[in-house]
Parts: structure tokens; sequence; C-alpha cells
């Protein structure tokens, strides 16, 4: 939430969405519509007008016609956004009616954080688009898509890979066990993905700066003669570090 | 016909190991010349190269992975391209490793300049089986590519015309943005607007969205630049809310989405069509590093490294030496014999005897660069940085410290200046002050002088071996020492790349050889003359007016020594290096040694010359065996080893730790140290008999 939004109260954020949708409709409103679309007496309006335009969120003459400032119009396009959002939800995933579905959503559209709305777009999409819909992942994100884009060759890609997965679970008789393990502890040969990367500072930096980003896939190469730095591949070239620093990192052993 | 000649700047920007280096020789060919970055010294090699009407001016940037504030190179790099503001840069990519070169040529665009990116080594991705879309690829990533082949010199006359078009045309049509997410772009969005509100305000809107996105990645430097409180204020809120939304601090979130940009791209125009897990490399490490035969085939590498500069060497300092020879007989043979000329000695004794003396090693010190050349250039430095961390960590320093170390078994002045890859101070100052102990290649004439002079055939090259090998393992108890005392803290991380080993190009090992040959061969023209004639001077003034009631020829000229000013100076400190088996001429030489190490050889030759009948054409050698003892000449060259590195040194030391105290604390640590060390073997060898013929 921005600053902005904090100092609004409940029934100024409903004047600037209803001026928003009125004036996609026709270039500009007129106190009397929003009267109408409110449900409130004319002389409450233009007290709100004043107040709205004080604050430089809209333009407006007494008895003239109602336009949104740029800052008005920001305020308002993500108020109608959070609104649409939780309305499309509740439609969409939950299947509720759309008249109840449009008056939670007015209700709720003031309390809500723009991060709980983000999570709740991407959880939209999830549950319209992938078909893997049940398995949880196990990232702390909740349900959504890591991928960005949309398209259908990558999520049959992506089940294919999910279903392998199950097999060779079920084929090891490891049911639900994830082994988190980290980079130090694999041996040569083996591989993991990488989870998380511990540690702080510049070393964290370059070592993501070398290409070590959650996600990526490892394989342990070799030891050093001496039994330190550790020999490992990743995106197709050697990177050596020490053990130290392998211990920072987090990765789920891939079989 | 003189048309007004265009003139473009052009910069290469690159990871280490892209193949930058090749290909800025394959455009300039001849035409470059090394220089220092203004104050800060890292090294800026310039070239021209004519490309039809125009002249473009090519400047290798040093090679990085990234381009954040945390490290010297990548500072200097990017600082280049935002104030130099070159027409176009070439990115230089690894085609065969193409997310982390990319991650890099990214982040130039970023920039807001031309960029043109150069495919290298095209051909070995493609015989990797990798295909690329490069039409797409390119338009994904809004730029010109164009694959080139480094070591085969192709494809320059297409790289430099696309580099052109691009600089013709201003700025890269289509540069990507790249889209960081919602919430990273929402906080670019209000730093930006913090930006435009302040003096920071910027016309370029690329300017603005880097500087945006420095900030918020935590950059010291950008931040440094913006003073006003409130934007400082925006970024730390932003930080804030970006590490407690996206669970991680924005620089990392930049990073991943970066690589996520790549990933993408690469998915949709780059196709393997052969899984090749097992390259030639790899097959190669499983043998050169592996966990049995890893150290063994090193010390292997490294025996075999000295016994090529030495023993293979011979036969050329041999011809040298002959041709010298002839030259000093052919140059007295101008005056009658006899002749006490001023001008005879000078130019027999003084020039010829000193410079040459220093020139017949020359065959020994450009085999060494040779062998140094190509441990670089394959790739089997990285290794041995690789094997020698552990080693290196346990004296607390970092497997790279080997890498200058190693490089000061050519040159310490160099090595010095290559220990700017080092992060960390401390580690820096450590490696720097030690680096003289590693015995440097002008360290070997004075060791190809003595060795042959007292031990036997089948003793040389292990000779040679042991006196490396106890300057190594004292450079590694010294920097132990220092590292627990003055220079005490955490080491330094260890994250290195193992380039894939490439077969070095033999232009390129000229190229480097000829760089290093010809600093040495500068310093015996310039430093190394001045020396000689000075000490020429040194050792023949004052003379003696009159014949005194001597016996012989050799007594004469050895009273006439005495009298001069090295002589008095070599008497006067003879009592202080009494213990140490040295005489006053040993002395005298090791003060000429101060200005550079192998003035040693020189200078002795001068005084035996002088000490000696010069009728007879006896061999320095000779005249050394005749007059010292194996051990003795064990403790010069275990002196000569340790003491005070030489000028050039000094001066480059106080240079790069940019204090006299560091390069002062090195000149008299290590003369304190050398005469101790050397006292005690003299002394424990005398008395036990070792070496006393």
């Amino acid at each position: 939430m921005t600053d902005v939004d904090r100092v609004l109260s409940e029934s100024t954020e409903n004047y600037l969405e209803t001026i928003l949708l009125l004036v996609q409709k026709s270039p500009v409103a007129r106190a009397r519509d929003i009267a109408l679309r409110l449900k409130v007496n004319r002389s409450s309006v233009s007290g709100a007008l004043h107040d709205l335009s004080g604050r430089g969120l809209i333009n407006y003459e007494p008895y003239g016609f109602v336009t949104l400032t740029p800052e008005g119009t920001e305020i308002a396009t993500r108020i109608l956004r959070r609104h649409e959002a939780l309305r499309d939800f509740f439609v969409n995933v939950l299947g509720i009616d759309r008249a109840e579905a449009d008056e939670a959503a007015c209700r709720m559209e003031h309390g809500v954080s723009k991060a709980i709305i983000d999570r709740l777009l991407d959880l939209s999409t999830f549950m319209e688009t992938c078909p893997k819909v049940g398995e949880k992942q196990a990232r702390g994100d909740g349900y959504r898509c890591r991928e960005a884009a949309h398209s259908l060759e990558k999520c049959e890609l992506c089940v294919s890979r999910c279903l392998e997965n199950v097999k060779n679970r079920v084929g090891k008789g490891d049911s639900n066990k994830m082994s988190v393990t980290v980079l130090s502890e694999l041996k040569p040969g083996e591989k993991g993905r990488i989870e998380k990367l511990a540690g702080a500072g510049a070393i964290r930096r370059r070592i993501a700066d070398m290409g070590v980003i959650k996600g990526s896939l490892v394989e342990v190469i070799r030891v050093a003669p001496m039994g330190d730095p550790i020999d490992v591949k990743i995106r197709g070239y050697h990177l050596t570090l020490r053990k130290t620093e392998a211990a920072d990192i987090c990765v789920q052993k891939v079989v | 016909m003189s048309p007004a000649k265009e003139r473009f700047t052009m910069a290469l920007a690159g990871n280490p190991n892209s193949g930058k280096t090749t290909l800025f020789n394959c455009l300039t060919g001849a035409r470059q010349h090394v220089g220092n970055y203004a104050g800060v010294t890292v090294e800026k090699k310039e070239g021209t190269c004519i490309f039809g009407e125009v002249e473009i001016k090519v400047v290798d940037l040093p090679g990085t992975y990234s381009l954040t504030a945390y490290s010297v190179e990548e500072l200097v790099a990017r600082n280049f391209i935002i104030e130099e503001k070159p027409d176009v840069v070439v990115a230089v990519i690894d085609a065969s490793n193409l997310e982390r070169n990319l991650y890099l040529a990214l982040q130039v665009m970023e920039l807001g300049v031309p960029v043109v990116l150069a495919f290298n080594m095209s051909d070995l991705a493609r015989e990797r089986g990798v295909e690329f879309n490069l039409e797409l690829l390119s338009s994904l990533l809004g730029a010109p590519i164009v694959p080139t082949v480094g070591s085969k010199n192709t494809g320059m006359r297409e790289l430099l015309a696309a580099a052109l078009d691009t600089a013709r045309a201003g700025r890269t049509a289509r540069a990507p943005d790249i889209r960081y997410g919602q919430d990273i772009e929402q906080s670019l969005a209000r730093i930006g607007a913090c930006l435009d509100a302040s003096s920071h305000k910027s016309a370029d809107q690329r300017a603005r969205r880097w500087t945006a996105i420095k900030l918020l990645e935590n950059d010291a430097q950008v931040a440094a630049r913006v003073e006003a409180p409130e934007i400082h204020q925006v970024v730390a809120a932003e930080r804030a809310r970006i590490e407690t939304v996206l669970g991680d601090t924005a620089e990392m979130i930049v990073a991943d989405r970066r690589y996520g940009f790549i990933s993408g791209a690469c998915q949709e125009a780059v196709r393997s069509t052969v899984e090749s897990r097992h390259t030639m490399s790899d097959r190669i490490d499983d043998i050169v590093i592996h966990r049995v035969w890893g150290l063994p085939i090193f010390l292997g590498l490294m025996y075999l490294m000295f016994w090529l500069t030495f023993s293979a060497g011979a036969p050329f300092v041999d011809w040298l030496e002959g041709l010298f020879g002839w030259l000093r007989g052919a140059v007295s043979g101008l005056w009658p014999a006899g002749s006490e000329s001023i001008l005879k000695s000078l130019l027999v004794d003084g020039i010829l005897g000193g410079a040459g003396g220093v020139m017949v090693f020359l065959p020994n010190i450009m085999l060494l660069f040779l062998a140094i050349a190509i441990l670089e250039d394959s790739g089997y430095m990285a290794r041995a940085a690789f094997m020698m961390d552990r080693l290196m960590h346990m004296i607390g320093l970092h497997g790279k410290s080997f890498i200058p170390m190693l490089t000061g078994l050519g040159c310490s002045v160099p090595a010095i200046m290559a220990t700017r890859t080092l992060e960390n101070q401390r580690d820096r100052l450590t490696t720097m002050l030690v680096i003289p102990l590693v015995s440097c290649g002008a360290r070997l004439p004075i060791y190809a002088l003595i060795i042959p002079a007292f031990f036997p055939e089948a003793w040389r090259a292990p000779m040679l071996w042991i006196v490396y090998v106890i300057g190594i393992v004292l450079a590694i108890v010294c920097a132990k020492l220092l590292r627990s005392t003055l220079f005490k803290g955490a080491s330094v991380p260890f994250v290195m790349e193992l380039p894939p080993y490439r077969m070095p190009t033999v232009k390129g090992m000229l190229i480097h050889m000829w760089e290093r040959a010809g600093l040495y061969l500068k310093k015996a023209g310039t430093i190394i003359l001045g020396i000689s004639i000075v000490l020429w001077a040194l050792t023949s003034f004052p003379r003696m007016q009159t014949s005194g009631p001597h016996a012989s020829p050799e007594e004469r000229r050895a009273a006439e020594l005495s009298h001069t000013v090295a002589g008095r100076v070599g008497h006067a400190i003879e009592p202080f290096i009494k213990p140490l088996g040295f005489d006053w001429r040993i002395g005298t030489a090791m003060i000429g040694a101060l200005a550079a190490k192998e003035v040693f050889v020189a200078q002795m030759g001068i005084v035996y010359s002088v000490g000696a009948d010069g009728a007879k054409s006896e061999t320095l050698r000779e005249k050394l065996r005749a007059n010292y003892s194996p051990l003795v000449g064990f403790c010069v060259m275990l002196f000569m080893l340790i003491s005070a590195p030489c000028m050039a040194t000094i001066a480059v030391t106080k240079r790069e730790s940019n204090s006299w105290k560091w390069a002062l604390f090195q000149l008299f640590g290590l003369t304190v140290m050398a005469y101790l060390l050397t006292m005690l073997v003299f002394q424990a060898g005398s008395m036990l008999g070792i070496g006393v013929r």
C-alpha cells in the first residue's frame, strides 16, 4: 500500500472508482450521475468533490463537469483492479453468482493489500490454466505457475515432468519425502536443483551473478585433490567453490 | 585524396575466457599498446584498426562476469562505458556458454549504449551440437549478432560492419527493456519519480532507469553519487518492501529475473541437438585434476617448465655468450694492445660486459615466459588455483593468489599488478608483500651463472628446483605469518570458473611472450645499461696515480680496485657480510643488484675483469670456482632469492598498495630475513663441512 492509499477513506475510494467508471463511458462525469450511482444526496457529493479536488485528485468546478487528474486516474485504476480481481476470483474460482460477487468485492476492495491481490490473481491464473492443480509447490509461493508466460506446449512438458517425478517416487517407495540438503553434501556425480541461497553480502551476489539461481540444476563433478574446493557444473560450465560457500546453497537432490 | 576519415571508438566487453583478447588481437594486429586506466591499476589495452575509410579505436575492457561495484575490474569496465561513451560496445560472448555470457551482455545493454553481440567460438558451439536461431535471438535481445571465430580470424569484417552500422544509428533500434516483474517495476517507478524530482533529473529515460536499478540493487558507487537524503529514504523503503513481498533482497531478485529473461530467450532460439555430457575438456580434467594424479602432474609440469627454461635454453645462451665474446674482442681490437684508454674500458668492460652479460640470458627468460603463456592460455592456470586453494586457504589466502605468485616466477612486477584480481585488500597486500620471495626471472641469470659453476651436470636441474621450492616455502610461511599478525581477518570466498581447455594460438603466445620479453629487454637497455655504466665508473674511479711496488699485474689490479669507490664500499661492508661467507666483491655486486637483480651478474663480470688478468680469456664461472666454495655459491643464491627485491618491484608495490609504508616494509623486512637465514645456512654448512670443497 502506498502512502496515498492509506490516507484515503473507504468513501473517497468509492468516489474515485465511480468517477473512473463514468469517465470511461463518456468523457466527463457529472455530480448528478455520481449521486445516482452511489445512492447518496447531491449535497454530500459536492462536499466530497471539493475535498477530492483540494487533494489534487480530480478537476472540479462547482456545477461543472468532473474529470480525474493523472494521479487520481492512477489511484482509481488500482481500486478498480482490486475490485475486478476479487470479483473474478469469486466468480471463476469459487463459483459465486456475479451480482453477489460484485457486492462482496465492493466491500472487501478497500481493506486488501496489493500483495494479496497479486497472489490472488496468480492463483486464479494458475487454477484456470495448470492441469497440475493439487500438487502444492513446496516453495512458500502458494499455488501459482513459475513460468511467467503460459503456453500449452510448456504445460505439456511440465506435466510430463511431473508424471515422471511421481513414477520415480513410487518406484523408490519414497512417497512424499523431499530430500533437501546443501550443495557441499552432494557427492561427485550427484545432481540437485537449487532451492535457496543463504549467506549474505557481496559473496552471495557474486554466486548469483555466476548463474547460481533458484531453480537451476547443478551437478557436483569432483573434489579438488586436497579435498576442498569442489567443481560443479551449472548452466553448462564448470564453477569451483569452497565447501563453506557450497554449504550456504540449499539444493533438492534430483535422482 | 585524403578524405576526412571518420573516427569511432569501439569497446570490447565480455567474460574472462570469452576469447575477448584473441578477438582484440585479430582486430588490431600489431597496432596496440598496453597501459593503465587513470587512477587505478587495471590493465588497459588499446589499438586501432582501419576499416574502409574509418579509423576505429578499439579498447579492450577488463574481463568481468557482471557490472556490480564489488570489484575494481567491474567498476572500470562500467565507468568506461558511462564516462567515455564509446560509439559502440561489442559484447563478446562465448557461444558455447551462452547464458552466463549473456548475463553480462544484458547489463551492458542496460547502460544504454549501442551494442553488437559477437558470438565468439561459434564453431566450437556448433561442433557441440548447439543450433542458434540467430535472427530470432537477435530480435529477442534487441541487438545485432555476428558469429565470429577469433582463433581462425573469421567474421571480423562482418563484425566491424555491424558495429559501424550500429554506431552510426546511435542507439540500438530496440534494445530490450527487461521487465523485472510488477513489484520491482513499481519500486523502479517510485525511485525514478524521486530522481526526477531531485537534482538528478536526467533527460535520458534509460539512464534514469539504470540509476534506479542500481540504487535498488544497493550499489555503493551509484548511491554515493546521489546526495538527496529523500532518495535514499525511498530506496531503503522500497528495498524493505521487496524483501517482505518477494522474500529476498532486491539485488538477488534482479539477478534472478535477468537469468530468467535469458533462459526464456535461449529456450526459444537455441536448440541442443546432441546431448554431449562429456566434452574433451572434461576428459582432460578427469586426468589432470584427478584426486590422486592431479598434484603429481602439477609438480611434474612445474619441473618441466624449469627444465625447459634451463636445459633447453642452454645452447642459445652459449651462442649469445660467444657472440658477445666476439664483440668484445672486436671492439678491443680497435685500440693498440695494452692501451689504458678510458673509452675502451667503458665500451668493453662497462657496456658490453655489463649489459651483455644480462642480455645473454634472454633465451632463458623468453622460454620461461613462453611456458607461463602456454599454461595461462590453455586454461591450466585456473586448475592450478583450484588444486592449490586448499593450501592457500590454510595460509589464509585465496587460490587466486596462486596465479600472481606463479606469475611471480616470471617477474614480480606484473605479478604484483596481477594481485588486482583479489577483491580483499588484506589478501592483496599479503600476496603483494610475499611475491618477491617467489623467484623471478631476473634472478635466473644469477642461478644460471652460479649453478653450472659449482655443481656437476646431474645436479643442476634439481638444484634450480630446490632454490625455487625454498622461495615458495618461505613465501607460504611469511604469508601465514602476515595473515595471522598484521592482516588478521576472515579469508575471502573462492568462486572461480574453470574455463574449457583451449589450444593456445601461436599468435597469442608470441604476443604474450613478446610483451614480457620486451619489458626485460627494455630494462636491460635502459636501467641496466645505465647502472652498468655507473657501476663501471664506481669500479674504475678514483684511479690510482702511482703504480706502487707490486710484484705482479694481478696484485696491481686488485689494489687498484680496492682504491675505487665500489671497492671502498665493498670493503666497508665486508665485516657485516663475512658471517654469510661473502667477500667485498660479492658485497659490491649486491649493491648493484638493488637496482635490478640481474645486475649482480653484470657486476661480478666487471669486478672480475678488473680484478684478474684481462689477457687470459677465462670465463667468469671459472673465476668463481677458483675463488669460492659451493657453499658460498649456494649462499649467494639464497641471499639473492630472499633479499630486497629490485627497485622496480619496490616502486610497483608502492603504487599498488598506495603507500610507501608497505614498500619500505617489504624492502627492509626481506633484507633482514635474507641476512639472518643466509648466515644460519653458511654457519651451519661450515660447521658440518657441507660444500666447503
